[in-house]
């Protein structure tokens, strides 16, 4: 070999080393800056079963949807009374002599796949969910009443939608936020309708939405690979892949967050919170919660809690500071009414405060002084807050026996528990519950009308004039009259009602400190494409 | 042999349909409504009473069973109440997770548990014998879910070892699924990077699942390898001036297999089944999250399901169970 070749040879293998270092460098740096740009969330997101915006109707499914799909309007970060233009770029309500009118203007959007979105989209979407009757359709047609025929679309970026008087415009609008008003590329869903369908096999496990993000892939039960969409109109900065991985434990989850491999736990119990609170690698936020955790008192005839005095007497002698402080690590607040905190119409005044000697006086009145026993249903698992159920019911079990009310525990999973909720059959329950759209009729109604055969119905409590209150709320679209109506019927619900409200919880999560724009509503909304990492 | 297990195939299919039977009648005698279980608390009467008529729950229970084993028949399962897929297309997504994860187990408990048995009969009463006995001890008693979390903190967090959990790493993508195995379909797809990525996803839960079969393989081994060196062919063995090795490995190991396979046949289905603490806390996608939520959520079709492939899994494994003895005693015939 003559020298000028194997210095060739030399230059070659040098070169060669060189591309491999570059490549293995750029590789490095790459998946270095996958991780820069990947969000990962660690959380029990075993309630997610579908995609698909109007079918979804759990908590894990409206996250999703929520970055996958655009509703008309939506509310935007912590202020859920200001409503925000979203796919419509404007809207407005004008009275009919059936009802009222709902005008929206639509902005120019595109759906990942590239199509404009047009009022022929939005109708589809809305009309979709009314035909398949999913579980969240009845917001559509038994609160906002409106069928087909209600929508029409004058032209391509209008859409009309005619509501009669027994709905309220502002409600509709409220609800419109909700997943199920999310607006599906209807080209794309006709193309994969099978049997009549409306796509919904097909959007199980695919997007076709205008949001931030669509799917890229959803392993059952293993992770949901959602990735940022070219062609929407809210732009990511930095995140370009959010990847939602499933972790049922909390103690997993924390050993993944303290490991690097997770950035978002979504599932704390409160000691856990506690420390992590004290973490300076960590951030620990108490995000916000429309729920309500409350005591559901069996008023029927012949229950034992028919004389409202009992009932009052209860309220007394819960403990709710105790309860929130030493149980809850702080994951709750206190609130004694029907209409959670946060909404237009709740009301923070203190009805009941701890009072175990009143509480005694009216058991006397009641001709109870020598207190009852009574069966006090409890879920088997978690309860809001992350408290195990049995701790919180053993709590309760404790106050009441300080008024002589023996409450004897008797645990049930949960779809035992609603069953016999749900018969009438429950004498005392510990249960939750949250409303369907962020305004106070979605705890008005259900809380106070029993002919709605929701929860006063379950707790047997009829009550003429709360019925008549929360059905002439719902439609009162004068903001102020609206307010005044819902202090009459808390005021009514705190002195008579079934429930002892007990707390409203916060959803604790925990993100490594690098995280930032982070932020989680009442509503449980994430907007993923403000989130950046460092 | 042909008869034999055309024959136990046939009585297969009869205690499947047995299974079939008996669970569907313990899942409906539940005082719970499975309409309000998938429609959620908030759900209105209305709502529940469509849910009903939309799934056929609201038909007497026997159309129900005659209605369910007509599709059986036709190998359907039905559909999941919960998330309105087909039971067979989850059953084909859980299930390879959960076949893998017990299959490695299965593996560690026997690469374990079989040793450690020789060892501590061969040494026994000696320090040797001592230690493999404490370890069946403690693997016997030690719960699976401490075991798991302490693992995981410390092989994991504490360590770094060994990744989290999860079947894959989160920025790893899975291969095209072929079998359902990730190691199977990651060589098929040519990634050695994915398949050492699962391999060492594996490890963690693997090992913690199979500890408890390993210490139970452990004692069996111990206990049938003593009673076979007391018979008298293995001193007759020695007499002839065999090595110890020999008459082991010749001579005892084989005679002392049956009982070591009959536990590892129950253990094997037991596993596959028995799961659901190792997969939880390892995120691990299998059949026994899937089992679980289903019964919480009164999801009697996907219940029915995992069932049936409960049944299905102890019979296959239990007749290659009885035909492996055979292979390992000449004596037992299948005629």
């Amino acid at each position: 070999m003559t020298q000028q070749a194997a210095s060739t040879q030399k230059l070659q293998v040098f070169s060669r080393g060189l591309a491999l270092a570059l490549s293995l460098g750029l590789s490095l740096a790459s998946a270095q800056s996958a991780r820069q740009s990947t969000l990962v969330i660690g959380g029990d997101f075993s309630d997610l079963i579908t995609m698909d915006p109007g079918v979804s109707y759990e908590f894990s499914g409206s996250l999703v949807a929520g970055n996958l799909y655009d509703t008309l309007v939506i509310y935007e970060g912590n202020d859920l009374k200001t409503l925000k233009p979203r796919l419509a770029s404007s809207w407005t309500v004008t009275p009919t002599a059936t009802g009222s009118r709902i005008t929206f203007k639509l902005r120019d959007a595109k759906f990942s796949t590239g199509r404009p979105v047009t009022s022929a989209d939005v109708i589809y979407s809305l009309t979709r969910v009314i035909a398949l009757k999913t579980p969240s359709s009845f917001l559509l047609t038994d609160v906002a009443n409106i069928t087909a025929k209600s929508l029409s679309a004058p032209d391509a970026k209008t859409v009309v939608m005619d509501i009669p008087k027994t709905a309220n415009p502002n409600i509709v609008l409220a609800l419109l936020t909700f997943n199920v008003g999310g607006v599906i590329d209807s080209t794309e869903a006709k193309a994969h309708e099978v049997k009549g369908d409306f796509g919904t096999a097909w959007l199980k496990d695919h997007s076709a939405g205008s949001g931030p993000f669509m799917l890229n892939r959803w392993d059952r039960s293993a992770q949901v690979a959602l990735d940022v969409n070219p062609n929407a109109f809210r732009k990511s900065p930095s995140i370009k892949r959010v990847i939602l991985r499933y972790m049922t434990e909390s103690a997993v989850q924390q050993s993944s967050l303290n490991s690097g491999e997770i950035d978002v736990a979504w599932n704390y119990t409160p000691d856990a919170f506690k420390a992590a609170q004290n973490d300076p690698k960590l951030k620990a936020l108490k995000t916000d919660t429309f729920m309500l955790s409350y005591l559901g008192m069996n008023s029927a005839k012949g229950m034992p809690f028919e004389d409202a005095r009992v009932r009052e007497a209860v309220r007394y002698a819960i403990d709710q500071d105790g309860m929130i402080d030493s149980l809850l690590q702080g994951l709750g607040r206190k609130t004694q009414t029907i209409i959670p905190i946060g909404l237009a119409g709740s009301d923070p005044k203190i009805y009941y405060p701890n009072n175990v000697a009143k509480a005694k006086e009216l058991m006397k009145a009641a001709g109870k002084a020598d207190g009852f026993s009574v069966d006090f249903l409890v879920s088997t698992g978690s309860c809001s807050g992350g408290v195990p159920c049995q701790d919180l019911a053993a709590k309760i079990q404790a106050d009441l026996a300080k008024i002589g009310i023996k409450a004897n525990i008797k645990q049930m999973v949960n779809s035992e528990l609603y069953t016999t909720y749900r018969a009438q059959k429950a004498p005392l329950i510990q249960a939750d519950w949250s409303p369907d759209y962020p305004d106070a009729d979605g705890n008005g109604t259900p809380l106070s009308d029993y002919a709605a055969k929701s929860l006063a119905w379950r707790n047997g409590w009829d009550n003429a004039a709360a019925g008549k209150l929360a059905q002439t709320a719902a439609i009162e679209t004068n903001a102020t009259k609206r307010l005044a109506q819902y202090k009459q019927l808390t005021a009514l619900l705190a002195k008579d009602g079934p429930y002892a409200i007990l707390y409203q919880p916060y959803k604790p999560v925990v993100l490594q400190a690098g995280i930032s724009g982070f932020n989680r509503n009442a509503n449980g909304d994430v907007q993923f494409e403000k989130i950046s990492k460092k | 042999m042909l008869t034999y297990i055309l024959r136990r195939l046939a009585l297969m299919v009869l205690v499947l349909w047995g299974v079939t039977l008996g669970a569907f009648l313990i899942s409906h005698a539940l005082p719970s409504d499975p309409a309000a279980a998938a429609m959620g608390n908030n759900a209105r009467e209305e709502q529940l009473a469509d849910f009903r008529e939309r799934n056929g729950l609201n038909k007497p229970l026997a159309t129900q069973y005659v209605i369910y084993m007509g599709q059986l028949l036709r190998g359907d399962m039905g559909t999941s109440l919960r998330t309105q897929n087909g039971i067979v297309n989850d059953l084909r997504a859980f299930f390879p997770a959960t076949l893998e994860l017990t299959l490695v187990a299965v593996l560690f408990a026997l690469l374990i548990g079989l040793p450690l048995g020789v060892i501590a009969a061969l040494y026994q009463g000696r320090p040797p014998d001592l230690l493999a006995r404490t370890f069946a001890l403690l693997g016997g008693a030690t719960p699976v879910y401490w075991l798991a979390i302490l693992a995981l903190t410390l092989f994991h967090e504490r360590l770094g070892w060994l990744p989290g959990p999860g079947r894959l790493d989160v920025y790893s993508l899975a291969p095209p699924t072929h079998t359902g195995l990730v190691l199977v379909d990651s060589l098929l797809a040519r990634d050695p990077a994915v398949f050492w990525d699962a391999l060492r996803h594996l490890m963690l839960p693997a090992l913690v699942l199979g500890a408890y079969s390993a210490a139970l393989l452990t004692r069996m081994t111990r206990s049938a390898l003593l009673e076979v060196l007391s018979q008298d062919y293995i001193r007759t063995a020695r007499s002839k001036g065999l090595t110890p090795a020999r008459v082991i490995a010749k001579h005892a190991i084989r005679n002392a297999a049956l009982p070591v396979l009959t536990v590892l046949g129950s253990l094997f289905g037991s596993l596959l089944t028995g799961a659901v603490l190792t997969e939880t806390i390892f995120s691990w996608p299998g059949i026994g999250g899937y089992a679980t939520t289903s019964a919480i959520s009164l999801d009697f079709p996907a219940v029915m399901g995992v069932t049936l492939i409960a049944g299905l899994a102890y019979s296959v494994v239990n007749l290659l169970v009885d035909l492996a003895y055979g292979f390992f005693d000449p004596r037992i015939s299948f005629s």
